[in-house]
């Protein structure tokens, strides 16, 4: 079995198109050839900058910005370049957890589709006409107290920008500001404000909580919560596999989430029927009213064993339901988790860290688009929002836009928004500004830039600080925040907060609200007959990441889809309508329409079609076109993202989904192993003889293993090793024939019943197997075998036979078919690590277990006089790993955390019939019961 | 039916046959020397600077230390060019107004870097590391050559890879005092032989230097 695609397909070449390719792959060739020039110039410093060695890494402590809370990160840079974000492990909240959005920030920097000047209709302008432009707004405004000003923005956490607004409508009393975040966490506010009486951020401490009960909340799932609470919940798992605790999770949802795969007891089950379920389980406890509608049996049997896992951990456990869901909902869980003793212990509560009011409040994206359509809003600024876009089609955002006098649009993109507006002017990054921001737990993190602004662009608080009539920096704005906050400590305290990335203890105290209202109930369910359940893509989230390469390339953590989403069904659903994959859906509802691709997969609900946001075949702007479908196409008003009463039909016609589900095949069986319980030793085959020398290893000799109980199939491993290790993006068209070059990809298996599937993920990186078939194959030694136990490939010894891919049992390696690097602009360059060499056409690679790392561990010990130490080598992927899944470390050390993890029971190889020997294993996961054991 | 070929054809075909095998050999051995040539090595020829800077006044006359300019050689894997600022740091007291130096006061005047072209350049796909190499006494002149006898730099050595292996596979006899790495003159050391025969494998021991892992390919490559 060939790796790829192509060798299933049966070549259809006749002589003359044979010819062509020839003729076209020797002008190919020579073209390649004239691009070897090197580049002989040698430029030093005038000044060398303090500090800055060349060839030497320099870190940062900065924060990426998502949903308006900062994620913090540590950037490393070579010689003022960033070239890669880790996690900042001493935050208090993330510890070093990173996500997808975070890794990838890095090429949000240096995307060269970024917008680079200010337009005005759509033509070139510059900085100076939009000064001229926002000083003749102003004298209007400025005679109206502001009357006809609204200011658009995303939710906002940051103290600075807050400052400045509430500066602005001080000043202009008449102006107003709207919020518009598609997702956010504005039902569970509206429900703290329901049952405490005021507005409350809702934290779980998912490391205190022995029982977990999801209620179509994907908590581990994409988000800006995703690396915080994977971090808590691993914390709770590891400790459990030590014997502390129990760590049991229960889940009900309509369509498998990354949380549904890790749970012990799931249940597929209807969006609408989640509220009958809470009542349940609020009826149980005593603190509600029975259900509006009796249970089905399955959700009787699922809400029994909820309820003897609840019962049997008083103070230990935590309800939590899925943000789409109505207030209403949120309310009842509150009660029940204050019964369940949760208050406080394993759910917090902080002040609000941002605010996105509902759907009726006068600051509401809604509101803005009835006063636009009313002819009340003269000048209108949108700040890092792309509303044209990302708002309910029932608003017709797009449509009130015309309406307005005057419209700006501040951005990092030319996207639908910039393109119906009177003026786009071109915002900074995060990675290149000063700003603050706070993370989900309140936390108040302050971003430095990395890097001098390389376009000619401004920080989004230097654009605001205009229409207060000033021209101050945002470095000046941010220190003018903080100094009035600090006072006479600032000089101290600012410096050490930038050392650290975050300002210390300044997490609010979490406060234990009173119950003011106890009566609060769950209306009963419509019954349709079909639903559609809209929710964020896991990759590009509302669509603001769509222009992000990386992001696209990056399956989707169930289906395993690239660039583009899906329409996901039932089996049983696809059956009874005869939908086979990549038939075209035309979805229906609210009187609105979209068509898009079917997706069968196993564990979704029968009666619920689930679509995700992001993408859309007419989306404009610099993005991808023609990719997906607009799920805000579907939607009549902003927060309701289940539909009801929807129809469904097919066109007819066929799609193609690039989905990664089938590439890389293994063949074999037992890839995912599960035992009965963590101190279980796993089925394994016996060692069988090698016809091959056994070797003896040296220390250090590397390994890894990775905990299949704890992998969450978050993907930041992968893309944390794309931005490592140079991995070029290769688009939809080769990613659906087979040819993406992800170094590690993490395979996704279903197990079981279609309707209630247990599902797992498994990391895939190079085995680096002690008997190599790659290098038996190889005819010219271009894969060899390194002293310390690194299988290693020799990029300039490759010819490209591809013979290492065929012998390879785990099908790791990937081919460079084109070349993938050597057009990239030039942002792109400078945005490659330079510890790893940059492949060109023709050459086989694959995982190095960073070599780089391993290399310059060892130069560091060896000049410093000591052995390599247990954790001096730290992986991009272990480092990015939100749940400590991967260890890695040598595995002649006894002591070292990786020979630990192996020493366990659960540790087994994959296709260990092949006899291959592998130094990178895995610890089976953990059946069902996850009791004190 | 006259014949098609004539009687000549079978040797003309044969002659054309054999021209061609030996113009193809021809080429191989012309590639193969080619390589080793000082034309492809580059070994001692001169490259065109913006300032024609003389090591062997720097070096050799002046006796400046090579660390005062490449200041990262002993932390870096690079060992890194003097920005402007450092020249200045002398030529904004002596040789104020030599014209040679025009490009250096403009650079400083305007900000813009001097250029120079690399004299010891390794591809982009072997990853050299200095401070390794300046720690475990590999002297700069072992590969860089009598810089203090050069008025104008050129490569000393022809950066093979045959060249660096032989050096890793046998690396005792390579090895110098830590202290003295950036001394340029070894011929008394080199003269006798016997007083140091044991010192490469004293620092072999001392190091935990294994030949045998030093020439593992990701040792260079990455």
């Amino acid at each position: 079995m060939d790796m790829d695609r192509e060798a299933r397909t049966p070549p259809h070449i006749d002589r003359r198109s044979l010819l062509r390719a020839m003729a076209a792959s020797l002008a190919l060739a020579s073209a390649a050839g004239r691009r070897a020039r090197a580049d002989e110039r040698a430029l030093p410093y005038v000044n060398a900058p303090e500090f800055v060695v060349p060839g030497k890494p320099k870190w940062y402590a900065t924060a990426v910005g998502f949903s308006g809370c900062a994620q913090p990160v540590l950037g490393k840079t070579y010689v003022g370049r960033p070239v890669k974000l880790e996690g900042n492990a001493d935050h208090p909240l993330t510890g070093g957890a990173t996500d997808v959005f975070m890794q990838a920030a890095l090429l949000g920097l240096y995307d060269p589709a970024r917008s680079q000047a200010p337009q005005l209709l759509g033509q070139a302008a510059t900085w100076a006409a939009f000064d001229a432009a926002v000083a003749g707004r102003r004298l209007t405004l400025e005679a109206r107290q502001g009357e006809g000003l609204r200011l658009l923005t995303g939710a906002v956490s940051s103290p600075t920008l807050l400052r400045q607004i509430s500066d602005l409508l001080r000043r202009w009393p008449k102006a107003r500001w709207h919020v518009s975040e598609p997702l956010s966490d504005a039902n569970r506010q509206q429900a703290a404000q329901t049952v405490f009486g005021r507005r409350l951020d809702q934290l779980l401490r998912l490391d205190e909580a022995n029982v977990v009960v999801s209620l179509d909340d994907d908590f581990l799932g994409a988000g800006p919560r995703q690396a915080p609470y994977a971090h808590r919940w691993s914390k709770r798992r590891l400790a459990w596999q030590q014997g502390q605790g129990a760590s049991q999770l229960h889940v009900a949802e309509s369509s498998l989430t990354t949380t549904g795969s890790m749970a012990d007891h799931r249940l597929t089950v209807s969006p609408s029927r989640i509220g009958l379920l809470v009542a349940a389980i609020a009826q149980e406890l005593g603190v509600g009213p029975a259900p509006a509608a009796p249970l089905a049996p399955t959700e009787r049997t699922w809400t029994k064993q909820v309820m003897e896992a609840l019962r049997a951990s008083h103070g230990s456990s935590v309800v939590t339901v899925g943000a789409a869901h109505a207030p209403d909902v949120h309310a009842v869980a509150l009660l029940i988790n204050e019964r369940l003793g949760a208050h406080g212990n394993t759910l917090t509560f902080i002040d609000p860290i941002t605010s996105v009011p509902a759907p009726d409040d006068e600051n509401s994206v809604a509101a803005l688009a009835g006063d636009m359509n009313a002819g009340r809003v003269s000048t209108l600024v949108m700040l890092e929002v792309n509303p044209a876009y990302a708002t309910p089609a029932g608003l017709a955002f797009r449509q009130a836009l015309e309406k307005v006098e005057f419209t700006l649009h501040a951005g990092l993109y030319v996207d639908e928004t910039a393109r119906l507006s009177h003026w786009h002017v071109p915002l900074q990054h995060d990675l290149e500004s000063w700003t603050d921001a706070c993370s989900v737990d309140g936390t108040v993190c302050l971003t430095q830039p990395l890097i001098r602004p390389f376009y000619d662009v401004r920080s989004l608080h230097a654009v605001l600080d205009r229409w207060a009539g000033d021209t101050r920096s945002d470095h000046d704005l941010v220190r003018a925040t903080w100094r009035h906050a600090w006072g006479s400590d600032f000089d101290d305290r600012w410096r050490d907060s930038l050392v650290r990335g975050f300002v210390a203890d300044s997490a609010p105290t979490p406060v234990l609200p009173t119950i003011a209202n106890r009566n609060v109930s769950i209306k009963a369910p419509t019954a349709g007959a079909l639903m559609i359940d809209i929710r964020p893509d896991p990759t590009i989230w509302d669509g603001r990441f769509a222009n992000n390469a990386w992001l696209q390339e990056t399956p989707k953590p169930i289906s395993k889809v690239t660039w583009g989403n899906v329409v996901v069904v039932s089996p049983r659903l696809a059956a009874e309508r005869r939908i086979s994959r990549g038939d075209e859906l035309r979805l229906e509802a609210n009187g609105r329409s979209i068509t898009g691709a079917a997706w069968i997969a196993p564990g979704q609900d029968d009666k619920t079609l689930t679509v995700t946001l992001g993408y859309g075949a007419d989306r404009t702007g610099p993005l991808p076109h023609g990719l997906g479908y607009d799920a805000f196409a579907l939607c009549n008003d902003a927060g309701s993202w289940v539909l009801d009463g929807a129809r469904l039909g097919t066109t007819g016609k066929h799609l193609v989904v690039a989905s990664t589900q089938l590439h890389q095949e293994m063949d074999g069986f037992d890839f995912v192993r599960r035992v009965d319980r963590a101190d279980r030793p796993v089925k394994k085959h016996p060692e069988a003889a090698s016809f091959y020398p056994e070797r003896k290893w040296d220390s250090p000799s590397w390994g890894m293993s990775v905990d299949l109980d704890l992998c969450i199939g978050c993907n930041a491993c992968m893309v944390a090793c794309m931005a490592e290790n140079n991995v070029p993006v290769v688009g939809k068209e080769l990613v659906e024939q087979g040819r993406q070059m992800h170094w590690l990809r993490v395979d996704h298996y279903f197990e079981g019943d279609a309707n209630e599937p247990s599902s797992s993920f498994q990391p895939v990186p190079c085995m680096h197997c002690e008997q190599a078939p790659c290098e038996m194959g190889c005819p010219v030694n271009a894969t060899v075998h390194s002293h310390d136990g690194l299988n290693l490939q020799v990029y300039n010894r490759c010819v490209g036979t591809r013979t290492c891919a065929s012998y390879c049992p785990y099908k790791v390696r990937r081919f460079n078919w084109f070349e993938n690097t050597g057009d990239d602009p030039e942002q792109l360059r400078a945005m490659r690590n330079p510890d790893v060499t940059v492949r060109s056409r023709g050459v086989m690679e694959k995982c190095t277990y960073c070599v780089q790392r391993i290399s310059a561990a060892r130069i560091a010990s060896q000049i410093a006089g000591h052995p390599i130490r247990d954790g001096d080598v730290v992986t991009a992927c272990q480092q990015a790993c939100p749940t400590q899944a991967i260890v890695f470390g040598d595995v002649t050390d006894r002591a070292s955390a990786v020979s630990r993890r192996k020493a366990s029971p659960r540790d087994y190889s994959l296709l260990e019939e092949a006899n291959t020997r592998p130094r990178t294993t895995y610890l089976a996961r953990v059946r069902a019961d996850r009791r004190p054991s | 039916m006259p014949q098609i070929f004539t009687a000549s054809a079978d040797t003309r075909l044969r002659t054309g046959m054999l021209l061609v095998a030996l113009v193809f050999a021809g080429c191989l051995l012309f590639l193969g020397g080619f390589m080793d040539a000082t034309y492809a090595t580059l070994v001692g020829w001169v490259r065109d600077q913006p300032v024609p800077f003389s090591h062997a006044h720097h070096v050799g006359a002046l006796g400046i230390d090579c660390r005062y300019c490449h200041t990262s050689v002993e932390v870096s894997a690079e060992a890194g060019l003097p920005p402007t600022h450092v020249c200045m740091t002398c030529h904004s007291e002596i040789w104020t107004g030599a014209p040679m130096l025009a490009p250096v006061r403009q650079s400083l005047a305007t900000g813009t870097p001097i250029a120079w072209r690399r004299v010891a350049r390794l591809p982009d796909y072997v990853y050299f590391n200095h401070s390794i190499h300046i720690s475990r006494g590999v002297p700069c002149v072992t590969c860089h050559g009598r810089v203090d006898r050069m008025p104008l730099l050129a490569r000393a050595e022809p950066f093979q890879m045959r060249w660096c292996l032989a050096c890793h596979r046998d690396p005792a006899s390579h090895l110098r005092p830590r202290d003295q790495v950036t001394r340029m003159d070894w011929s008394e050391w080199d003269r006798h032989p016997e007083r140091h025969a044991d010192f490469g494998r004293r620092m072999m021991a001392r190091y935990h230097i294994e030949p045998a892992k030093l020439i593992d390919c990701s040792t260079c490559h990455r």
